[in-house]
């Protein structure tokens, strides 16, 4: 067993918050402890685009076991 | 409450000085459940019978609904010791042990030490928060299944961290400010312990005492006036409430114990809204009330989110928040302008 840290950023979709970070984490291994540490919010952009933002992503930093 | 790890929060990000807002917090609810992170002041502790002392990782499990509390009147702690320790350190701890057992009364006992160091290393993350590893989990895992085999219901962890009195984070920290290099590995620990277990757990970190500094900050003093950072965790895990699985095939817990479904409120700094614990409130509709003075290295605020909250200017604030919840009274009533009703 190894203790491995992982930080990954990723695009939230619609619907609750916690079951995307688990989803995401599990492609990487069993997260032992983690957080959302930030956030940026992603602008609209290309034809069609309209004003305002368009979704956001996130920071995980975790400890994974491995 | 939840003041997470290693984030270096103002209030609660030193030794115990998230305290004071939890006893305020607790006479505000009534029961209040919080980690050790906020009640661990070192050789300072305060045992209230309305606090419930749950580590990190069992607390996230208990808001996800997948843990039950059962209130405890007296847990028997054991205690694992780092192998790493040095013999003075080591003898140190035990006399603790020693003194919570006379002066206290408390159920200590078994003791096992490792088979080997446990190597703890710390490192940071990129948001600047602390983290750490263990270079022999097993070690760890394997010394807490000897502790539970021989009766512990509750395990204190005892490992030696790196001394590192010289570098710019301690200073930092003995200053009141920056980030507790320590608290990333202390939270692995007991993380990886309690989960492995299923009992309740909580971490000591053993070092070797520092000189005097005639400058030190009123927040991380309570770790300078003792030899050991024990003796608030044999507190705490003596009255932690016991952790029951919940789940389809899992036996009903006994009448007492706590529910998710009976959270009121989950109170948090507001820039630290990206844990477990307060994404479970939020889905479920909990009240989280975020209190925007306790700033940190994070900004994981309610506007980048998306998400509604209460927001408090301080945990006083706060703890108006629950007695208004706890009263049934709408928190909208409480503000102004209040806005005219809109048929549907």
């Amino acid at each position: 067993m190894r203790l491995e840290p992982l930080h990954l950023w990723f695009e939230l979709g619609p619907g609750p918050l916690r079951s995307q970070v688990l989803a995401a984490l599990a492609r990487h291994g069993d997260p032992l402890r983690w957080a959302i540490t930030a956030v940026e919010t992603l602008e609209a952009t290309g034809a069609g685009a309209t004003d305002g933002p368009k979704g956001r992503r996130v920071r995980v930093e975790a400890v994974l076991l491995r | 409450m939840v003041i997470p790890t290693g984030i270096g929060c103002r209030i609660g990000g030193f030794a115990g000085d998230g305290l004071p807002s939890a006893r305020l917090l607790a006479a505000a609810s009534g029961c209040l459940i919080t980690h050790p992170n906020v009640m661990n002041g070192a050789a300072l502790y305060w045992s209230d019978p309305r606090i419930h002392y749950v580590e990190g990782w069992a607390l996230d499990r208990f808001a996800a609904g997948d843990l039950a509390l059962v209130p405890c009147r007296s847990q028997t702690v054991g205690v694992l010791l780092d192998a790493g320790m040095e013999p003075e350190l080591r003898l140190r701890h035990l006399q603790v042990i020693d003194a919570c057992r006379a002066t206290l009364g408390l159920r200590i006992g078994p003791i096992v030490t490792t088979d080997e160091p446990l190597q703890v290393s710390l490192s940071q993350g990129p948001s600047g928060s602390s983290w750490g590893r263990l270079g022999r989990p097993q070690a760890l895992l394997e010394a807490g299944e000897c502790l539970r085999q021989a009766g512990a219901t509750a395990i204190a962890v005892v490992a030696r961290f790196p001394d590192d009195p010289l570098s710019g984070a301690l200073a930092d920290y003995r200053q009141g400010a920056g980030v507790d290099a320590l608290a990333g590995a202390e939270a692995v620990i007991s993380h990886l312990l309690g989960r492995h277990l299923g009992l309740p757990c909580a971490h000591a970190p053993a070092l070797a005492p520092l000189p005097l500094d005639p400058a030190l900050d009123p927040r991380a003093a309570a770790e300078e006036i003792g030899t050991t950072f024990l003796p608030c965790v044999l507190v705490g895990l003596s009255r932690a409430p016991g952790l029951w699985p919940l789940g389809p095939s899992a036996e009903r817990p006994p009448e007492g114990a706590l529910r998710s479904e009976q959270i009121g409120a989950i109170v948090v700094p507001a820039g630290a809204l990206g844990g477990e614990a307060v994404l479970c409130c939020l889905e479920r509709g909990v009240p989280v009330i975020a209190v925007e003075e306790n700033v940190s290295v994070l900004e994981v605020t309610a506007e980048r989110l998306g998400v509604e909250v209460l927001r408090a200017v301080s945990y006083a604030e706060a703890a108006g928040w629950v007695l208004a919840l706890r009263e049934g009274l709408d928190p909208q009533a409480l503000r102004r302008p209040l806005r005219l009703v809109v048929p549907a």
